[in-house]
């Protein structure tokens, strides 16, 4: 799992937030809020009202379990976690795109994709139009630095599957790029 | 463009982000009606206080679990009913006593707990009697 830099001395705030001080929680916000938004934008999609919407679930969650973190890892890292966790409870609450044989038979042979240069925007564009959980999975493997165990884990799904997805989702981006080049 | 640089360049999207508003002010009227998972205490208490919370906490389990054990040997064959505070009841009677005392433990552990959340070896007890209770049923799972 990559480590999410934090300050080395928000641990008073994180002790003062689990007993009950608002202020510092306030403060643990406007330090890992960019962290924690940005990872939520890219596994909503760039549908950045949809990432606002889990940032502050996320929040509030961190909140409520705050009394219970054992300070076993860094404030950022169980923060991250736990946001991540709430993006994907939500695309599993969707039941989004569960992969299929049918779907990689569409799919062109990844060797005839070429892959083709972008620039920010159209590759934020095209990773937006992914299908949920293929999303989801190319973005924890291939941006956020998971491993297809720590994925399946999370998403629910078998090792196999989750490569399966992270092919299926390289495809797709390199076909829309593709497109558009 | 080869694949590294491809992927390179996916990784180069894993950066902070703002969000377009202040989410601060909607996240801090929804914590008025989001309670934290424990009831947080005013003050830590002492080291002393500690001590002796745990030591009633854990004389507390020991007469709990005890006077548990007596009744059930004291009760006829065949009518070792499970008081209400069980929540798992094997069905060889051979581990009903057991599970009893496991779980009077356990109740006992939490109350205590919630007297002092920051002990530490409290939670420690609270642990090892959970696996304990696990052992327990995979135990009966076995034997039957």
């Amino acid at each position: 799992m990559p480590p999410v830099p934090t300050a080395a001395h928000d641990s008073d705030d994180v002790r003062a937030a689990a007993a009950g001080d608002r202020h510092a929680f306030q403060r643990l916000y406007t330090l890992h809020v960019g962290r924690v938004y940005g990872a939520l934008q890219r596994l909503a999609g760039y549908d950045h009202a949809r990432a606002e919407d889990l940032t502050q679930e996320a929040f509030i969650r961190a909140w409520q379990k705050l009394p219970g973190f054992r300070h076993e890892s860094a404030f950022g890292t169980w923060l991250y976690r736990l946001a991540v966790n709430v993006a994907l409870m939500d695309i599993r609450a969707r039941g989004a795109d569960p992969v299929s044989v049918r779907d990689n038979e569409l799919l062109p042979d990844p060797g005839e994709t070429p892959f083709c240069a972008a620039e920010r925007g159209e590759l934020e564009q095209a990773i937006g139009q992914l299908p949920p959980r293929a999303r989801a999975v190319l973005v924890l493997h291939d941006i956020e630095g998971w491993r297809h165990e720590d994925i399946g884990d999370e998403l629910g799904m078998a090792v196999g599957t989750s490569k399966a997805q992270l092919h299926r989702a390289r495809s797709l981006l390199r076909k829309a790029l593709g497109e558009r080049s | 463009m080869n694949e590294f640089e491809w992927r390179r360049q996916l990784r180069e999207l894993r950066q902070p982000a703002a969000p377009n508003r202040d989410l601060w002010p909607a996240i801090d009227a929804a914590l008025d009606g989001a309670a934290q998972a424990v009831t947080p205490v005013q003050a830590l208490p002492s080291r002393r206080r500690r001590h002796w919370l745990l030591g009633a906490g854990l004389a507390a389990s020991l007469l709990v679990a005890g006077g548990l054990g007596w009744r059930l040997l004291q009760a006829p064959p065949g009518n070792a009913n499970t008081p209400a505070m069980s929540n798992w009841k094997p069905a060889d009677p051979r581990f009903a006593g057991a599970a009893i005392e496991l779980d009077a433990a356990r109740m006992e552990l939490e109350l205590a707990i919630r007297q002092a959340p920051d002990s530490a070896g409290l939670q420690r007890l609270l642990r090892r009697t959970e696996q304990q209770q696990a052992q327990l049923r995979h135990l009966a799972d076995r034997a039957s």
